[in-house]
């Protein structure tokens, strides 16, 4: 029993910022905008993040500022793919891998300053978990019943047809990327006030990436998210929990989670269950275009 | 100010936006530089000098080259026929994996191994795309997801490879495997790390791929799959059949680049990060800025080799820290990305 | 201008080189594997560099991070362009183009971390850890309630297997029913992995860890269990004042500056480096027992090791004492005592060390099996 309870504990800590990220990902991706970037602004948030709640380094900076200021980051990076990709029309792919090597590498250059330092006052884990669960409830909800979720998916699905109903589809799009740039830079703050409390170049290990995954994963739905950030939890738990208890390589079982996401995919696309993608997700939006 | 959408742009405003793009990215990372504490023009003066006025410096920006124009070259392919591949990086180690295997235990004559090794590459790598690509047709499994998980699994692979059964008997229980035998490495040019068989290789493929396209009945099929799905069904082209090929084709030029890296430079297996390093993922940049042209790699790719040799340059002769090059990159690709729309539209400028 | 004379003179009626040798401006460069972030292995690298800068007037030094295994010729061909004529390559994987890179470049100097390829112009070095990890283990020993102790280790090469046997030998000599149990991350540097591991280590009763990754993960996690931890390679301790015991620290720069002054003043010279191989440990101060520098304990663990007693020799002592004496003896000019002197059985019950002999640095640097006690899957290990 307390096994399980370990295990599932460990689940929604590894799970956290996945959820954080995707939850955010699955907004702005609802609204028709894939952001690939995810890693990079990860990144920033968590060094934003680590930055403000140093302050001096003995443990007085303010965590709230320091969450505030990791959303920030994020949402000021993913301004960046908004105005690529919904301004400008660029590829949204590209842009969002753009968007990577920038988070990526701005991340890098201003934390030298910060590397190799611990953080003292540590934040807890447990309010972003929760926070993010409450969080896919909400907008579960808020996308199914509300006005606003409405407008989100019918922007995602059919922008000339929100157009033609007054809706400003470039304005609805550009706020959806700046949520998705701030949960993301949420999820960063968790992994380095939370987490691994310090900050070093590189920490986001490519959560980012899974974080993106999992979107498509969950079927573009905010409830199945908590379902699906919690499973890879596991998985990525039990792959070192699992280690050693038999003569399989260690390998397969690192391999393992990032395997049965195939799987589960696969499964579900066996038995014809899988969420579909918004129908203009990708495609750049400009008026008369059908 | 207004755009007007202009469906065949003239080349001299391509080459103009194009060249108004990197301009731009210049002047931004030059900015950066500055924040850094840095003169711009010092910087550029490093990177242009040491890549392009020495031999030296001009054989690193080809050897950054040669991966990424295969890896490329395939890529223009998988993105005109709608597939987004963004699993190179596992076909490459799978193509290193299996050259490697026929390196180190298929015993050929010595004639035959390097052959051998590239075809086993680009079948391997072809595969691991081909899965993906199956597991879409099949099972509606998004290949942004699979092609990124297969990444993982790759480098497992390998790592339980190196690590268990093709650990090599002369590296001290260091997770590599033996060296390949004199015959099957390749030859560089004198003094530099430079493949030129794999140069040549992908020089030759990029052409043939822009024929391939262009000229031949598939590559007919798989522009009208790419662009209209809709209307390929009603013309009677087999989708998931064009799909898979393009598959095998845009992973197997990803194996046949991961064959090149361990048999040119390497000479073993060793730990996945050392071999792909990220190729995968710029070869994207590289296979985007040539617009769906895989001839137009032959472009694109020396120019993402110079400025990862350039950035390299950075590293060395001005301690810069290493992340300065994603910068560059980054700021480099977003501009080019973003300037699309000048060359996709006219712009006409109105008085009021 | 006088003393310079006088030096030159004295160089030479002591026959030490040339009387350029002073003169002659030294710009050691370094190539190093990874980036310098954090607290790891190049990160120690790098603190060393300066600390060598900082001690030998007259040393220019410059570094190149992050260069791929296997790449390293185009960059030393552009350092040694610069005027770079004493290059460190900081990586076992740069080994084949160290040698080759000295062949191309008879009159430069080169210097290979944890590599066994040497030239006239290429020396070899390394700091090593094992005596320090034998130390650690039997505070481990001491410590654990469960009898369990974790480690997080990064890949299963000679060096990790050297290094866990050693905590391990450590571990039993206090405690001899105690277990290590090992989990493989399969990365030098991943946080994430490194957290897990260490959470699935605790929850399998583990009660001290110990690790090999580049960062203070492994640390930190145990803290916040309240479990007792290991610091690794660099200092620690801040990350965790309460809960560090002890641990593993290098100063890579006794080697720098004991070789750099030695080229500086002739004793090493391009010709003859042949059989220049630093293996440095405890003897030598290139390896520190302690999670932060001139702490070997942290005071906080300092009364239960030393009310924790072991049989030495059918004597009891206590844990304290005896690690503070094996330290004192292999700091000494001439250790007497060696973790790895036979016999010593590998977890198979084959006799891999006969009675009365100690392993040697190339069977060191080629170990594949592990000491009894640990636990857990290891690749590539000999069962008979």
């Amino acid at each position: 029993m307390e096994e399980i309870w370990n295990a599932l504990s460990r689940a929604l800590s590894f799970g956290t910022p996945l959820l954080l990220a995707s939850l955010g990902a699955i907004i702005n991706e609802r609204a028709g905008v894939v952001n690939l970037g995810v890693e990079g602004m990860m990144a920033v948030g968590a060094l934003a993040a680590f930055a403000v709640a140093y302050g001096s380094g003995a443990g007085e900076g303010n965590l709230y500022l320091a969450v505030v200021a990791a959303a920030l980051a994020g949402t000021l990076l993913s301004l960046l793919h908004a105005f690529a990709s919904i301004t400008l029309r660029a590829n949204q792919f590209v842009s969002g891998l753009a968007l990577s090597m920038i988070g990526l590498g701005v991340a890098g250059l201003l934390g030298k300053r910060f590397e190799g330092f611990p953080l003292f006052n540590q934040a807890p884990e447990w309010p972003f978990t929760l926070g993010a669960v409450l969080l896919a409830l909400v907008l579960a909800f808020g996308l199914a019943y509300t006005r606003l979720g409405l407008v989100v998916r019918s922007v995602g699905e059919n922008p000339g047809a929100a157009d033609a109903l007054g809706i400003d589809v470039l304005r609805v799009r550009y706020l959806a990327v700046a949520f998705g740039g701030a949960m993301a830079g949420l999820a960063g703050a968790f992994l380095s006030l939370a987490y691994r409390p310090s900050w070093t170049d590189g920490m986001t290990v490519g959560l980012g990436w899974i974080a993106v995954a999992l979107v498509i994963f969950v079927g573009w739905s905010p409830l199945r998210a908590i379902g699906g950030a919690v499973f890879f939890g596991l998985l990525y738990y039990l792959q070192f929990r699992l280690q050693g208890q038999s003569g399989i390589p260690t390998e397969f079982f690192a391999a393992m989670p990032y395997l049965l996401v195939i799987v589960v995919l696969a499964l579900a696309g066996l038995r014809r269950v899988q969420g579909a993608a918004p129908e203009a997700l990708g495609r750049p939006y400009q008026r008369g275009e059908r | 100010m207004r755009l007007i959408p202009d469906p065949n742009p003239p080349r001299l405003r391509v080459l103009w936006v194009s060249l108004g793009a990197i301009a731009v990215a210049l002047l931004i990372a030059g900015g950066v530089f500055a924040a850094y504490g840095l003169s711009p023009l010092e910087a550029y003066g490093t990177m242009l000098r040491g890549t392009l006025t020495d031999w030296k410096g001009l054989s690193e920006v080809l050897r950054r080259t040669i991966p990424l124009l295969l890896v490329g070259a395939g890529l223009t392919l998988a993105f005109r026929a709608q597939f987004f591949n963004i699993g190179a990086e596992g076909q490459i180690l799978m193509g290193a994996i299996a050259g490697g295997g026929v390196a180190l235990f298929l015993p050929l004559p010595p004639a035959l191994s390097l052959p051998a090794m590239f075809v086993a590459g680009l079948l391997l790598g072809g595969a691991w795309a081909l899965l993906a690509a199956w597991l879409r047709s099949r099972l509606a499994v998004n290949e942004i997801l699979s092609t990124l998980m297969l990444n993982y699994v790759a480098q497992y692979i390998l790592i339980y490879l190196i690590n268990g059964p093709w650990k090599g008997q002369h590296v001290r229980g260091f997770l590599y495997s033996d060296e390949f035998a004199p015959y099957e490495q390749l030859p560089t040019l004198p003094g530099t790390l430079v493949h030129w068989p794999t140069l040549v290789l992908g020089i030759a493929l990029a052409l043939a791929l822009q024929v391939l396209l262009t000229r031949t009945t598939l590559g007919y099929e798989l522009r009208v799959v790419g662009e209209n799905p809709g209307a390929a069904r009603y013309a009677g082209i087999s989708i998931s059949k064009v799909v898979l090929i393009m598959a095998l084709i845009t992973g197997g030029l990803a194996g046949l680049a991961g064959v090149g890296e361990v048999a040119g430079i390497h000479h073993r297996l060793l730990e996945p990060a050392q071999i792909s390093l990220g190729y995968g993922f710029t070869a994207v940049i590289v296979a985007w800025l040539a617009r769906g042209n895989p001839a137009l790699v032959l472009v694109t790719a020396p120019l993402m080799g110079l400025i990862l040799a350039g950035g390299d340059l950075l590293k060395i002769s001005l301690n810069m820290p290493f992340r300065v090059i994603d910068v560059f990159s980054g700021v480099m690709l977003l501009c080019l990305i973003a300037s699309e729309i000048f060359v996709r539209n006219r712009v006409q400028w109105r008085g009021r | 201008m006088r003393t310079r004379w006088l030096l030159a003179l004295v160089a030479l009626l002591l026959g030490l080189g040339t009387t350029t040798a002073q003169e002659k401006k030294l710009k050691a460069c370094f190539v190093y594997v990874g980036p310098i972030g954090d607290v790891g292995w190049t990160f120690a690298h790098n603190e060393a560099r300066l600390a060598a800068e900082k001690a030998i007037p007259g040393l220019e030094t410059r570094y190149v991070e992050s260069v791929p295994e296997g790449q390293a010729m185009p960059v030393i061909d552009r350092l040694v362009s610069d005027g770079c004529n004493v290059i460190f390559t900081t990586s076992f994987g740069f080994m084949d183009q160290t040698l080759e890179a000295a062949k191309k470049y008879p009159d430069v100097i080169f210097a290979h971390a944890s590599g066994f390829k040497r030239a006239p112009n290429m020396a070899t070095y390394m700091a090593d850890f094992y005596q320090v990890y034998y130390l650690n283990g039997l505070m481990a020993g001491a410590l654990t309630k469960s009898g369990k102790v974790g480690y997080v280790g990064a890949f299963p090469i000679p060096e990790l297997k050297r290094h866990i046997s050693a905590f391990a030998l450590g571990v039993r000599a206090v405690n001899p029913r105690a277990t290590v149990n090992v989990k493989w991350i399969n990365a030098w540097f991943d946080p994430a992995k490194a957290r897990e591991a260490a959470e699935a280590l605790i929850a399998e009763g583990n009660d001290i860890l110990a690790f090999t990754e580049d960062t203070a993960t492994v640390v930190q996690t145990a803290a916040r269990k309240k479990i007792p931890s290991f610091s690794h390679y660099n200092s620690m301790y801040k990350y965790a004042p309460d809960y560090v015991v002890s641990g593993q620290i290098v100063h890579w720069e006794k080697i720098y500056i004991d070789f750099l002054k030695k080229v500086q003043n002739g004793t090493y010279t391009n010709k003859n480096l042949q059989d220049v191989d630093y293996w440095w440990l405890l003897r030598e101060g290139a390896v520190e027992l302690g999670a932060q520098t001139g702490m070997p304990i942290n005071p906080k663990f300092v009364p239960a090791l030393k009310a924790a007693k072991m049989t030495v020799n059918g004597k009891q002592v206590s844990v304290y004492d005896r690690v503070m004496e094996l330290l004192k003896n292999m700091s000494s000019p001439k250790p007497t005592f060696d973790p790895f002197t036979g016999p010593i059985r590998d977890r198979y019950g084959v006799l891999r060390v006969p009675a009365g002999k100690t392993m040697t640095v190339a069977e060191l640097n080629s170990m594949q099996w592990m000491a009894p006690g640990v636990v857990g899957q290891v690749a590539d290990e000999p069962k008979q």
